[in-house]
């Protein structure tokens, strides 16, 4: 179980515990936090679950794989060097308190 | 005795109250019947889905798998070969590249549509969503048109399973020996003279410099084939099902179109045609106190997770406005639909042209034939009544 705390676009913050293994896009999508997507269901291919990781943990999460940095070039808001999908960081104790800022738009 | 036997026509035909029981009082269940087994609580089955390494699904995703496609399929195989043979076909469907099929699919939509107009009564399936599907889908392909109702055909019997022997039956194996002939044919088409499709693309690609395994490229373009056919048309029959039965939804969505995105998104949370998805254990896991072990055959349920209360409030209710989101409909993590965009798009246009037509209808059969699947829940024939 990680507590992550997901800021939307409103600038409102939803802390969600979400249990271990499951991608934090999920852990958006199933509780109802606004300004994430996930059209494709956590395959990586729509890149809607666009997310800014907070500078701290930015660094020590494991690194975008391929997929994913391909998929980072489509994303509707701006990319930032801590931009992520949140379909592809899976919970774990190592992610709890981390912040994930939603962007204004993911279409 | 409470039993759960997938291959029952009492579950083709309404699997949701066996669906309660089995979430509340044996979320980890063991089905003899299908020795498998069932997980239907929605937290349950997206922990599984998310975690490939436990649940694998290279013995098969089908509930009744068909003979040597495990592990050749996208469906069938696990990160990272999966995930490559993902990345070879998975951009031909992201909904970017889906912009020139647009027009077309209107068009194919109208002209299914118009050949309802004057009808008092008709076969939804038969006379409007087959015809559709199957122009779709060799459109998005680009196949030759000729043959699409014998495709069609023989995509919808061999997702099928014999409620008696709990296996696929001759003519289903048929079906499947069938359709992959036919892919072979059309793979060897595109190898003789390439086009820039996705046929020819994959069907020369490579993977670190290998060729494609020929068993991978035949029978992920029959799967590609069958996906498009029958899991589209089933979802289309679904849909139609639930706003012939909820006249306020389909007042709502004829009234403005824009709803009918939202209508789908319920519809595939309220009864999804892929109700029951397959995967086999890796390890010994404990659940619910359940000892399950490694080399054991998990049903993933989620028409039954996409019921479920602890997610989502009324759940029995279709609600058009309901916005359920992190729904089941299409699956999840790194295995959930391929087809998820060209999906939305083509239910979306279908409906907005066959209520150009038909904006007011209603179901004629109190009883629905269901189609005998232990891993799709569909009718075989909706008839639907003019208003």
């Amino acid at each position: 179980m990680a507590r992550i705390t997901y800021i939307e676009p409103s600038g409102r913050s939803v802390p969600v515990d979400v249990p271990d293994g499951w991608s934090l896009m999920l852990g958006a999508t199933s509780n109802g936090v606004d300004g994430i997507v996930g059209e494709c269901g956590g395959s990586c291919a729509c890149a809607t679950c666009h997310c800014y990781v907070d500078e701290a943990h930015a660094v020590t999460l494991p690194p975008p794989g391929e997929s994913e940095l391909s998929m980072l070039e489509a994303v509707a808001a701006e990319r930032r060097p801590n931009s992520r999908l949140a379909c592809q960081l899976k919970a774990s104790a190592a992610l709890d308190g981390l912040v994930l800022t939603l962007p204004e738009c993911q279409e | 005795m409470f039993s759960f036997d997938p291959y029952s026509p009492a579950i083709d035909a309404d699997p949701f109250p066996f669906y309660k029981t089995l979430r509340d009082e044996a979320p980890c269940f063991w089905s003899p019947e299908a020795q498998t087994w069932v997980l239907s609580r929605y937290a349950d089955i997206v922990s599984a889905g998310q975690d490939w390494q436990t649940y694998s699904s290279a013995k098969g995703n089908l509930m009744t798998e068909l003979p040597g496609r495990a592990g050749a399929t996208l469906g069938t195989t696990d990160p990272p070969r999966h995930d490559r043979l993902r990345g070879l076909i998975q951009h031909a469907f992201m909904k970017r590249n889906l912009e020139s099929l647009a027009g077309p699919i209107r068009d194919i939509a109208a002209t299914a549509a118009a050949e309802l107009a004057g009808r008092r009564q008709f076969d939804f399936i038969a006379d409007f969503s087959s015809k559709f599907t199957v122009r779709v889908l060799f459109a998005a392909l680009g196949l030759p048109l000729g043959d699409e109702m014998t495709v069609r055909e023989k995509a919808v019997l061999m997702v099928q399973s014999d409620p008696h022997t709990r296996a696929k039956g001759p003519e289903h194996i048929a079906a499947y020996s069938w359709m992959t002939d036919y892919a072979a044919g059309v793979i060897a088409e595109r190898r003789a003279r390439p086009l820039n499709d996705l046929i020819s693309h994959f069907s020369m690609a490579e993977i670190d410099g290998d060729r494609l395994d020929e068993r991978e490229v035949l029978l992920t373009t029959t799967t590609l084939i069958m996906a498009g056919i029958e899991s589209l048309g089933g979802f289309m029959s679904m849909f139609a099902l639930n706003l012939a039965d909820h006249a306020d939804a389909r007042r709502d969505v004829v009234a403005d179109a824009a709803l009918l995105q939202e209508a789908v998104e319920e519809s595939l949370r309220f009864n999804t045609s892929a109700q029951r998805f397959r995967r086999c254990l890796q390890k010994d896991v404990e659940l619910h106190g359940q000892q399950m072990r490694a080399g054991d055959f998990v049903c993933l349920a989620y028409g039954s997770g996409n019921r479920d209360e602890r997610q989502f409030p009324d759940p029995d209710r279709y609600d058009i406005s309901r916005k359920p989101r992190g729904h089941l409909g299409f699956g999840g993590g790194v295995h959930a639909c391929l087809g998820t965009a060209i999906a939305r798009l083509s239910v979306k246009v279908a409906f907005d042209e066959f209520h150009k037509v038909v904006p007011d209808y209603r179901r004629v059969q109190e009883h629905l034939p269901w189609m005998p699947s232990s891993t799709f829940r569909s009718p075989t024939r909706l008839e639907l009544a003019v208003q």
